[in-house]
């Protein structure tokens, strides 16, 4: 872990965020390497495995530079990131989707067929992933803002433009499917 | 509150909520279920869908957690496609005008070079790293009194008194090396303390 390579990599956010935003790379650079994870794995949840993750996470990274100086408190650079992160995913979303009715979406019943292989320690973690990875995209994407991102239901409505009381229901019926296949392993 | 009986606890329609929406439910839990409403405390299936949606609040930031240590790491080859990416000369800043005694042809330095001079003050401070840097004053005006704000990160262990004071000293010399700035005063934020097996992934 740590390999005494560079001392930066060990100081916190406020920091490298703070150095970054005053035009020192190296800081960005550690910025980067400390949060590609994180955003990667956040911008897969809201694309569902798309090819597109890293484009998503670059782009970001390009943005977040040249906002970087706005940024009012560098210590809240981890929030900050994701959210360029998910801004720059939907942007996405919203280009390649075809316009359909959100409304109209619906998730085809759960089997009853839970596997056997989720019996581990990781089972909660598994059938949570199973279970967003099965949702249709819309309901998805407004689960994964609502529930790691931290978005409030009006910013959804913002960011996905659609109505709030499609927001609401979307989410509402994200949450019972979840709910509804998570059971299913317990 | 008696759950056992239930013979399907996965249906969740508002027939199965005593009324109630899982909407409604996420709601209660959001505001953490005050003010008390009895109508879903006292409803058995109320209870059991919001028990599920707690479990499912647990489980999301180990989803992340799960999410994030399953992504590879950065490689040198993709940090240097994001620096290869950003713009360099955004950061130049404000111009900072040189007083040259007697006075001779216009000169200057940007804010960012000016950032860059006290930032190098750490090289000579043993552990101390410097975060961002602010001027608060007119930089842009000869003369104008200028206090300059510095956050600071030190490793775990040393006197900080000590390390505060020589980078000080450290930033006031470098700046009157390279600047006619009237600095009125080097504020020092210590705001990291730096463990010796520190973070090499916030997430990790």
């Amino acid at each position: 872990m740590s390999h005494d390579r560079d001392p930066l990599e060990s100081a916190d956010d406020t920091i490298i965020a703070g150095r970054a935003a005053d035009g020192d790379t190296a800081a960005f650079s550690v910025l980067v390497r400390r949060y590609t994870p994180m955003m990667r794995a956040y911008a897969r949840r809201i694309l569902s495995g798309s090819a597109e993750v890293d484009d998503v996470v670059q782009e970001a990274f390009i943005t977040a530079w040249g906002q970087l100086p706005k940024l009012d408190d560098p210590g809240r650079a981890k929030s900050w990131l994701m959210r360029i992160t998910s801004r720059k995913a939907i942007d996405r979303v919203r280009a390649t989707r075809p316009q359909v009715d959100l409304e109209e979406v619906v998730l085809p019943a759960p089997e009853l067929c839970a596997p056997a292989r989720q019996a581990e320690a990781r089972a909660g973690v598994a059938a949570l992933s199973d279970a967003l990875q099965e949702l249709p995209a819309p309901q998805r994407e407004c689960w994964v803002l609502r529930e790691i991102g931290g978005y409030t239901y009006e910013e959804i409505s913002d960011e996905l433009g659609i109505p709030l009381s499609t927001v609401r229901g979307l989410l509402a019926r994200a949450r019972k499917d979840i709910i509804v296949r998570m059971e299913q392993w317990r | 509150m008696n759950t056992h009986d239930t013979p399907d606890p996965l249906r969740m329609e508002p027939d199965d909520l005593d009324g109630h929406t899982i909407e409604e439910l996420s709601d209660y839990l959001d505001s953490g279920r005050s003010p008390a409403d009895p109508s879903i405390d006292e409803s058995a299936g109320c209870q059991i869908a919001l028990d599920a949606l707690e479990r499912l609040r647990v489980l999301t930031p180990e989803l992340i957690a799960a999410d994030t240590a399953a992504e590879s790491e950065a490689d040198e080859g993709w940090v240097q496609s994001i620096l290869a990416g950003i713009t360099l000369d955004a950061r130049a800043g404000r111009r900072i005008p040189i007083v040259i005694d007697p006075p001779g042809p216009d000169a200057g330095i940007t804010e960012g070079a000016v950032r860059e001079v006290i930032r190098a003050a750490e090289n000579t401070v043993s552990g101390v790293l410097i975060g961002r840097c602010r001027f608060d004053g007119d930089v842009t005006v000869p003369g104008e009194p200028v206090l300059i704000r510095v956050d600071v990160s030190v490793p775990y262990g040393q006197p900080i008194p000590g390390l505060v004071d020589r980078l000080r000293t450290e930033i006031n010399m470098r700046l009157s090396a390279h600047t006619t700035l009237n600095v009125t005063g080097i504020d020092i934020t210590v705001s990291d303390l730096r463990h010796p097996s520190s973070r090499t992934g916030e997430e990790r």
